[in-house]
């Protein structure tokens, strides 16, 4: 389901680099997803399926589950489903949030988040939408020049760590406000 | 429910929220260099139409969305931990400073140590010179128990979209409260609006 008809690479093992477990799990729960919610050549991740690992590939992914790590789909698009969780940095050409992302997405092309998603992390794209309602806290990077410059370094060499919103280094132009790795609310806690 | 708020709740049921002009809100947007880097910190909740304003400009926008840490900021802590909160409600310390804050009505949902504390550390976060525009609810002894969602309108007029009709007691904030609680800022210009807010564009 996640990878439907994908090719398998030359020493036989899948492209994406995922938690083993994860696959294991993915084969076992086929329908997780609706059929009516995968058009074809559109990968899917299943709400009941949380992946731990770093995800890549070469076709459109659709996420109603739960992925922490991160996501280099840099030539396609990426949609982040209502149900789906993700805290992990998202590298692709286009990238639709309906859900919950805790992370930093860059858009080669349009990020668009919609009124249902709740984002903490920053937005890195020449195009960016979003809809009365949605849940925003980071940053967004609308200069053309640090968009570009920011972009180009990213879709460079894979991290090999991935980098989340919680404050670890950008490849960017201009630093790129980090999301709080905790809520306010621990900070009060610690201190009191 | 008096004067200037109730008219507006009125409209509001009548015919959807009605813009009112800020001459102040317009002139910072007016002042954005089209050529040169601007960061925006917004305080309030992320607005498509914000995003759109300076869509046209070599922008970043750091949305804080402060109304989360509202209770939080409020709570009566003391001093280091206020400002880990306050600094937690904030994006993280950037190198690259902020040339503009929109606080919109924020500062009228603090009390003066939670104020004092946010401002202070939006200042950390700014150069000298930048710029902060602010909504005080001045007028009139109520407000909305919640902070508004501001829109920009094309003409530079303000529309408060947030659905809330439900009233508190408005602190009330004097320029001289303000300047207590903001000693890193100088009030540049205030401008007491048609609906009974005073606009403020404070200078770091």
């Amino acid at each position: 389901m996640f990878e439907r008809g994908k090719k398998e690479s030359p020493d036989g093992g899948r492209e994406e680099q995922v938690h083993q477990e994860s696959w294991a799990n993915t084969d076992r729960k086929e329908p997780a997803m609706s059929s009516s919610n995968v058009s074809q050549g559109v990968a899917a991740i299943g709400r009941s399926i949380r992946i731990n690992g770093d995800l890549q590939g070469e076709e459109d992914l659709r996420i109603e589950g739960e992925v922490n790590g991160t996501i280099r789909l840099n030539n396609n698009t990426v949609t982040i489903g209502q149900e789906g969780k993700i805290k992990a940095d998202v590298y692709a050409k286009s990238v639709s949030v309906e859900g919950t992302v805790e992370g930093d997405l860059y858009g080669a092309e349009h990020i668009s988040v919609r009124k249902s998603a709740k984002v903490q992390g920053n937005i890195i794209s020449p195009r960016v939408s979003l809809e009365d309602g949605a849940r925003f806290k980071g940053s967004i990077e609308m200069d053309p020049e640090a968009v570009k410059s920011a972009l180009g370094e990213a879709t460079q060499a894979p991290r090999t760590t991935p980098k989340s919103a919680n404050g670890k280094g950008a490849a960017q132009a201009a630093p790129i406000a980090s999301a709080k790795p905790a809520s306010a609310e621990a900070a009060a806690a610690a201190k009191t | 429910m008096i004067g200037s708020l109730a008219r507006s709740a009125a409209r509001t049921e009548l015919a959807g929220p009605a813009p009112f002009n800020a001459p102040l809100f317009r002139t910072l947007i007016e002042g954005v260099p089209e050529d040169e880097r601007c960061v925006v910190l917004d305080l309030g909740k992320v607005c498509p139409q914000v995003i759109t304003l300076f869509g046209g400009h070599r922008c970043r926008v750091e949305i804080a969305e402060v109304a989360q840490e509202l209770e939080l900021l409020n709570r009566d802590l003391d001093r280091e931990a206020l400002q880990h909160v306050a600094e937690g409600a904030l994006p993280a310390l950037l190198s690259e400073p902020v040339d503009l804050v929109l606080c919109w009505d924020t500062p009228n949902y603090l009390n003066r140590e939670a104020l004092r504390m946010l401002m202070a550390q939006v200042a950390e976060r700014a150069r000298p010179g930048t710029l902060a525009h602010a909504l005080i609810y001045y007028a009139e002894p109520q407000m909305p128990v919640e902070p508004g969602h501001y829109v920009p309108d094309a003409d530079g007029s303000l529309v408060n979209v947030a659905a809330c009709t439900e009233l508190r007691p408005a602190p009330r904030y004097t320029p001289e409260d303000l300047r207590l609680c903001l000693p890193a800022y100088t009030i540049e210009r205030a401008m007491l609006l048609g609906n009974g807010m005073q606009e403020f564009l404070f200078r770091l």
